[in-house]
């Protein structure tokens, strides 16, 4: 579909030496926009993804998207010469992605300003918990605990009950956060641009520059609103569960089958009339109590158990179909294998099959834009570990080939 | 409402320069939506509109008349990047389909953020948040821990905060600031289609290469931490998340080695679990969950509090970092803003403040080349 056009970062080079999941799916955004990452990565430490999980003991295999269209090249950056080639690896590239604990690359001796010694224009993302600065730098964390220190986490919930953890999405939101920093920056780096106007000033006279994210500050720009309800009212907002401000009916209702939920939300007048059609028009519906919106949000409890009584006896489908067809927004609450069988999606060609010359074929998700003249692509898939070594140390730094295979004897590209 | 103006509002935090174009009369949307200072309803104080409209000058348009179709076409033949959020029927009414809008400026970049995107057999489909978060998979699998156990028959539930609107707007701007990129490389214009249950899809797919790789259908039941999860504290909830031994071997050292939280009880989760995590919520809730964040954060245990948000506008550690900004309003007022979750080494401007509606008319359309008189006229006539 796509012929021999390229990706929108096509030519850009970046050294990604993250792991686990926020900088890894960064790395894969940037992949699928075209750019060549080159994953860094060691068997002295496994990067999670490549292990089985501790806590669902399941193989690897099931982690393997946020690494596809990736080169991996093996460095163990305990040896001295594995920080050199590392350090090599770094001048030839567009930028370095990284997501340690802020103070383990300088204990590695590949912190930011060694960095920028052996590359001027150094560009350099680093995804962090909490931020490269303040006094919980230093503090570890994963997705859900962005989510419940950022405020999120309090906000998503049933009105009764406790906070909801947030999962993987949320370190894959931070990443996305990460690449777009990393695209504007380059963005503002080309000479040629004059749309985005990144000043970069006097701050970096060698051009260097540090971006610094943190995902918990991601979770707490996505409550802004709320803050600004704290700030202007001192409230302190709760979870809503599936409903939204002022509005009702808006919830998701049990329909008939084994865990079978539509959502449906109505906001406005037109959409009311339009539910009350597709529920064909019931009498309990001109009721005073469903008068106007407000009277509908005073009595959304019992309105919630006359719409539930509705989808009860409908398929999700079902309900959506006849919904839709008035005007109103519903749709089912899909499971994996539903939006994997979902004509829409395959008409959008939403899960691409990749293949691997070790691990066969199976499908991936899509990158999420359809870009009309440099389109992003899943093409490859998650690379074996160390697959690129000979690529990248030897087509790529020069490194004789016998060399390197010393270099895997002794255990530094290892 | 959101996706398509925080994707704006992330652009003009990056340093571009923003116009927002917002019907006359009536204006976005989301000025009818609160908060509003003292709850009081006023168009130029929601806290909705104020903060996913910082930095942005502002301009009304009425997309429905020809002329003022003629002046959009004006617009983008200016611009660089043309941002809408409109479902396909609703584009081309109003002259933002890219095919139209690429005769005024053939380099112009223009991007949707829609539902279900702008092509393909729901893409005319009407949907707000909570039906885009169900759509993408996530919803689906929301909640887990603490919350399942405590009603295990309910709805399945969309994040808080709209949240799936925001990831749609996120994902739409990489995709912009990436034509950009495109562009200052030799790239025509285009036009780029984020689909927002795409976007839930992407950074949700981990149960899809669950099933693909392994025939797994995960439910909210099935994926669910074995061993830590939400926990209650004396004044709240606090979350435990150990995935390295090591790091629960600091926990054991933090709880003083008690028999349950042996490490050959944690290396088994799925038969011990569920006794390891009465245990740990009887510990948990004898605290107070600052106290557990840091006596556990000394110890290297990853836990973290659930802050409100009042709690969260006063995290020291944000505000350290230079999180919060003061922006000051004509209307509105002066309040702190959540600001940009990214840290440019000094080099970006602070964003500023939303536009009044139409208050930067008479510069950008001046701009234009429209006179002053000019402008009183298209105001006149409905235009502006």
């Amino acid at each position: 579909m796509a012929g021999d056009k390229t990706g929108p970062l096509s030519g850009v080079r970046v050294a990604d030496f993250s792991v686990h999941a926020a900088g890894p799916f960064a790395g894969l955004m940037l992949a699928e926009l075209g750019a060549q990452v080159i994953k860094v990565e060691s068997s002295a430490r496994l990067d999670i993804t490549r292990r089985p999980h501790t806590m669902y003991g399941k193989p690897p295999s099931s982690f393997e998207q946020v690494n596809a269209n990736k080169f991996s090249v093996t460095l163990n950056l305990k040896e001295s010469r594995a920080v050199e080639l590392a350090l090599e690896l770094v001048r030839v590239s567009d930028m370095v992605l990284e997501n340690f604990r802020p103070g383990v690359l300088e204990r590695l001796g590949l912190g930011f300003d060694r960095l920028r010694e052996v590359k001027k224009d150094l560009l350099m993302v680093s995804l962090s918990s909490n931020g490269q600065t303040g006094p919980e730098r230093g503090y570890s964390g994963y997705a859900p605990m962005f989510a419940a220190a950022g405020g999120l986490g309090h906000l998503t919930g049933y009105p009764d009950g406790p906070p909801v953890e947030l999962r993987h999405a949320m370190d894959h939101t931070g990443g996305v956060m990460g690449a777009l920093c990393a695209v504007a920056a380059l963005c503002g780096k080309s000479p040629s641009l004059d749309s985005i106007n990144l000043n970069h000033g006097e701050v970096a006279e060698d051009r260097s520059l540090h971006l610094d994210v943190s995902v918990r500050d991601v979770a707490t720009a996505f409550i802004g609103p709320a803050l600004l309800d704290f700030a202007m009212n001192q409230r302190e907002q709760a979870p809503q569960g599936n409903r939204n401000g002022a509005a009702s009916p808006h919830g998701v209702y049990r329909c008939a089958g084994d865990d079978a939920w539509v959502s449906i939300a109505v906001t406005n007048p037109r959409e009311w009339q339009g539910l009350c059609r597709a529920l064909g028009d019931p009498s309990w519906a001109q009721e005073p109590c469903f008068g106007d919106g407000y009277q509908r949000w005073l009595h959304r409890d019992d309105l919630d158990r006359r719409v539930e009584a509705w989808t009860r006896e409908r398929s999700p489908w079902e309900a959506t179909d006849l919904l839709q067809a008035q005007g109103v927004a519903a749709f089912p609450s899909l499971s994996a294998d539903q939006l994997m069988a979902d004509p829409h999606l395959a008409a959008r060609e939403s899960f691409p099959e990749v293949s691997h010359p070790e691990k066969g074929r199976q499908r991936g998700v899509a990158p999420p834009w359809r870009f009309t003249e440099t389109p992003a692509r899943l093409d490859g898939w998650t690379p074996s570990l160390g697959e690129d070594n000979d690529a990248v140390f030897h087509g790529l730094l020069g490194i004789p080939l016998e060399e390197v295979r010393a270099l895997q004897e002794a255990k530094v590209v290892w | 409402m959101i996706a398509g103006p925080y994707c704006g509002k992330l652009l003009a935090s990056l340093g571009a320069e923003v116009v927002k174009v917002e019907p006359p009369t009536t204006g976005d949307l989301a000025r009818r939506q609160g908060p509003f200072p003292g709850d009081v309803p006023h168009s130029e104080r929601s806290g909705l509109f104020l903060y996913l409209n910082t930095g942005k000058n502002g301009v009304t348009l009425n997309l429905d008349d020809r002329h003022g179709s003629a002046v959009l076409h004006e617009l983008a033949a200016v611009s660089d990047v043309l941002v809408h959020d409109r479902q396909p029927d609703r584009a081309s009414a109003e002259g933002l389909d890219a095919d139209s809008l690429g005769h005024s400026n053939p380099n112009l970049i223009v991007a949707s953020v829609t539902p279900f995107g702008s092509w393909g057999p729901y893409a005319g489909y009407r949907a707000y948040d909570v039906n885009v978060f169900h759509a993408g998979g996530e919803g689906y699998l929301l909640p887990n821990g603490l919350a399942l156990d405590t009603f295990p028959g309910r709805a399945p539930l969309a994040a808080g905060s709209q949240m799936g609107s925001y990831q749609g707007g996120l994902t739409a701007a990489l995709g912009v600031v990436a034509a950009v990129y495109a562009r200052s490389n030799g790239a025509p214009g285009q036009a780029v289609d984020c689909s927002m249950q795409e976007a839930q899809l992407s950074l949700g797919y981990v149960p899809i290469q669950r099933l693909e790789a392994e025939g797994v259908v995960e439910d909210r039941f099935s994926r669910y931490f074995r061993v830590g999860g939400t926990l209650p504290a004396q004044d709240g909830y606090v979350e435990l998340l150990t995935l390295e031994p090591r790091q629960w071997e600091d926990l054991a050292r933090l709880l003083d080695y008690p028999e349950w939280a042996a490490a050959e009880k944690f290396q088994n989760p799925g038969e011990y679990g569920p006794e390891i995590n009465a245990h740990l919520r009887e510990w948990s809730s004898s605290h107070t969950k600052e106290w557990l964040y840091r006596e556990a954060q000394a110890h290297g245990v990853p836990f973290a509090p659930y802050y409100s948000p009042g709690e969260v506008f006063h995290s020291e550690q944000q505000r350290q970092r230079g999180f919060y900004e003061e922006v000051d309003h004509p209307s509105a007022g002066r309040f702190e803003y959540a600001g940009p979750p990214f840290r440019f080494g000094g080099v970006l401007d602070k964003p500023g403040r939303a536009p009044l509606l139409g208050e930067h008319n008479r510069e950008v359309y001046g701009e234009l080349g429209y006179s002053p008189i000019d402008i009183v006229e298209l105001a006149r006539s409905g235009v502006v």
